[in-house]
């Protein structure tokens, strides 16, 4: 149904958890500073107000003890949304999420259930430090037992995590920092977008193509997937029909996609946030190449997060971040317009 | 014809004469009900809602990173 | 709080059917493991943590509880599985990593996860404590009074973990008993080597929720303390935390050589072992006769024997049976 509303990622996504939790008293919300204040990153404004202190709360500075909680909270029937505030803090709580939340499904064969959500932010390019900005898609699509999503505008950023709500596994909603359409980050001009009032889903393990194009294959998740459609319309002015792929989830992850697309183009541009080696970039190069690397008419190329901590200081932090114009380059390498 | 206008005491002047526009959650030209909240105002680290008065369609005259004071109107509904 | 003639044979039932479980465990584990113990070889591979010695704290604590309160327990989780009525059919195939098993052997020894029951264990230590903290506030949210017990050792108090849902479950008020067993050894580790208090139930002061310290191993003591902290959470009054000061036979895994323990440590232990303290109280201080005593001693060992045999019988899994079950 075409609407009128063109609301923020923030917005979105908490109307998807309002919504769910109206339909499902079930479900509940728990995490640092989400009640009054509405989640840092705006992922739960409202909710409190609606819901009561009961179903929203605040937990104390205890991610290993409140993340586990959820698990065991899950497993006992309930559907909790959990948020760790920045990904990076994963640090302090990773047991509860990659060897509870993850495995416990497979230790007990299909038996128990850990129906958790687990939101977190991620992201940089706002000078918040090497503690702050990380992304980490990587860290967590490499472990087996969650579902692991990534938004990139705030249509998907609303049936995402409808999905994820719905879903009997644990997953990890990674939202990206910039695309909340925060009024102290400003997100990019795809980020808002129309989104029907009424509930939807969208289902995992299927990318959307962004932009169609014909000349080259540039993949992306999240915040990339601006950066790849920004490169994109300069591409054109060249003479360059990029055709731009938004994973949307990475496990499960759509290789189909990827596929389909470098068969038609012969070449592929991945772009990434996260720390270049060992990641995403990799894992879609290599689908595409333990397939049929035939496929391709050149060697592919990534756009990516150098193997550094994030630098603090601007000048070196937009150094480092993936931006159309690191793209185009690396598109004009595999169409063999400059010297790789 | 109905201005949607800035609440004269929405925010302490004293503190921080201006706030910008945010968000503007529809299109220009848009249908909008009444009492939905159009748009968003930031003064300093604070947001503000601003809701439609009336239902009609929404012309606007400040866009988002406009500047904008108490008593601002940041656009207009055309009741239909 | 004094048992009922009931609990009293279903407690020693309880411990005697542990016991003979691990007695029996330590034999099975131990087939094709020597001469040359090789950790990988024999029909119970890996590793292995028993628990002789710790019962009361099982059947102390377990003989309070409901089909739907939850409990959640460790790498040494045999005793507390079998208090909670886990099916030891199932329990023991799921140990041989027999099809069988509650998970068709993907979870082993340390990761007994049975839902009709509210049971489940890990490996990692301190893991109890935070699903057990969720499990209370789901009880508080859905609006019943079923409590959740989550099992630690002396060595997990030191665990960020253990704090943290500490405070948490004080803070929201819920319907949490944490029960560490202090065998005294974290592995090779004596607890006045690790551990800043003498006593871990003093450690609930900070958290403002009391904190009961029973000595010596005594079933009938934990009975009276387990039963308060349990009625107090179904009343809503919120968390308990219990200190049993406990002892285990065997050494931490079985295999290790145990050169941190003096000599006659473990002799000592049996000459205190709560079984046999329970079964003399019994005899001599209520009507129970020795008849009674006798057949449930009988029927656990059957039980156990049973269990064994249906775990040995059962087929393997197959190979590719390992990659069902990741996602719901």
């Amino acid at each position: 149904m075409p609407s009128n509303r063109v609301l923020t990622g923030s917005r979105a996504m908490v109307e998807a958890i309002a919504h769910e939790m109206r339909a499902d008293p079930k479900v509940l919300v728990m995490g640092e500073d989400v009640g009054a204040y509405g989640g840092i990153f705006s992922s739960t404004t409202g909710l409190l107000d609606e819901f009561g202190e009961e179903r929203v709360r605040d937990t104390p500075i205890s991610e290993t003890a409140f993340i586990g909680a959820g698990v065991g909270a899950a497993m006992a029937g309930m559907r909790p949304i959990v948020e760790l505030m920045f990904v990076d803090f994963f640090g302090v709580c990773m047991d509860a999420i990659y060897n509870m939340a993850a495995k416990n499904t497979y230790f007990s064969a299909g038996h128990c259930k850990v129906p958790m959500v687990l939101m977190t932010a991620t992201g940089g390019g706002y000078d918040d430090g090497g503690q702050h900005s990380q992304t980490l898609h990587a860290t967590f699509a490499h472990l087996p037992g969650m579902k692991v999503v990534a938004p990139s505008n705030a249509y998907d950023a609303k049936g995402l995590m409808t999905s994820a709500i719905r879903d009997d596994s644990p997953v990890l909603y990674m939202f990206h920092k910039g695309l909340q359409g925060l009024a102290w980050m400003a997100a990019p001009e795809g980020a808002s977008a129309e989104v029907p009032e009424e509930s939807y889903t969208i289902p995992f393990g299927e990318a959307r193509v962004a932009r169609e194009g014909s000349d080259v294959t540039i993949v992306a998740i999240s915040m990339a997937v601006h950066h790849a459609l920004a490169a994109a319309e300069a591409l054109a002015k060249e003479g360059a029909d990029a055709e731009v792929i938004d994973l949307r989830s990475l496990v499960p992850l759509d290789r189909e996609a990827v596929l389909r697309s470098v068969a038609k183009t012969g070449r592929l541009v991945v772009v990434d946030e996260d720390y270049r080696s060992f990641g995403l970039t990799a894992e879609v190069i290599t689908s595409v190449v333990e397939t049929d690397p035939g496929l391709l008419k050149s060697a592919p190329r990534r756009v990516a997060f150098p193997d550094v901590p994030i630098p603090y200081a601007r000048p070196m932090e937009q150094f480092c971040l993936p931006d159309p114009g690191k793209i185009q380059a690396a598109v004009a390498q595999t169409l063999g317009k400059v010297p790789a | 014809m109905t201005d949607i206008r800035i609440p004269q005491d929405l925010w302490d002047v004293s503190d921080t004469p201006e706030g910008v526009v945010a968000n503007w959650l529809y299109r220009d030209g848009s249908e909008v009900p009444a009492r939905a909240t159009v748009a968003e105002i930031m003064v300093e680290k604070a947001t503000f809602e601003i809701d439609a008065p009336v239902a009609g369609r929404l012309t606007i005259s400040v866009p988002k990173d406009g500047v904008v004071r108490p008593g601002s109107v940041i656009g207009r509904i055309d009741a239909t | 709080m004094q048992p009922s003639k009931e609990q009293l044979l279903w407690m020693y039932a309880v411990m005697a059917k542990a016991r003979y479980y691990e007695d029996t465990m330590a034999q099975a584990y131990m087939e094709g493991k020597s001469p040359k113990f090789d950790i990988g070889a024999g029909p119970v591979p890996g590793e292995m943590h028993l628990a002789a010695g710790q019962e009361p704290c099982a059947a102390g604590v377990c003989v309070h509880l409901r089909r739907d309160d939850t409990v959640t327990a460790t790498h040494r989780p045999h005793h507390v599985a079998i208090a909670k009525g886990v099916d030891l059919n199932k329990m023991t195939a799921e140990i041989f990593g027999k099809r069988t098993g509650l998970a068709g052997g993907r979870g082993g020894h340390m990761h007994l996860f049975d839902p009709a029951t509210n049971f489940a264990c890990s490996g990692i230590i301190g893991e109890s404590a935070g699903p057990a903290t969720g499990a209370g506030l789901a009880a508080r949210l859905q609006g019943t009074d079923a409590v959740a017990v989550a099992y630690l050792g002396e060595g997990a108090a030191n665990q960020g973990a253990f704090h943290e849902a500490l405070n948490l479950a004080a803070l929201w008020q819920l319907p949490v008993i944490f029960v560490i067993e202090d065998n005294a050894w974290a592995i090779s580790v004596a607890k006045d080597k690790s551990t800043a208090v003498a006593d871990n139930s003093l450690r609930a002061k900070a958290y403002d929720i009391p904190g009961v310290h029973v000595a010596d191993n005594d079933t009938l003591e934990l009975f009276k303390v387990a039963g308060k902290a349990v009625k107090r959470a179904r009343a809503g009054g919120g968390p308990t935390l219990i200190e049993v000061e406990t002892y285990r036979y065997y050494g931490h895994f079985q295999g290790d050589p145990e050169v941190y323990r003096p000599k006659d440590e473990v002799s000592g232990l049996k000459a205190r072992d709560p079984i046999l303290r329970l079964r003399k109280h019994m005899l001599g201080k209520t009507d129970i006769r020795e008849a009674e005593v006798e057949q449930a001693l009988a029927k656990a060992r059957a039980e156990v024997d049973a269990a064994f045999e249906f775990a040995r019988k059962s087929a393997d899994p197959a190979p590719e049976d390992a990659l069902q079950h990741v996602f719901a």
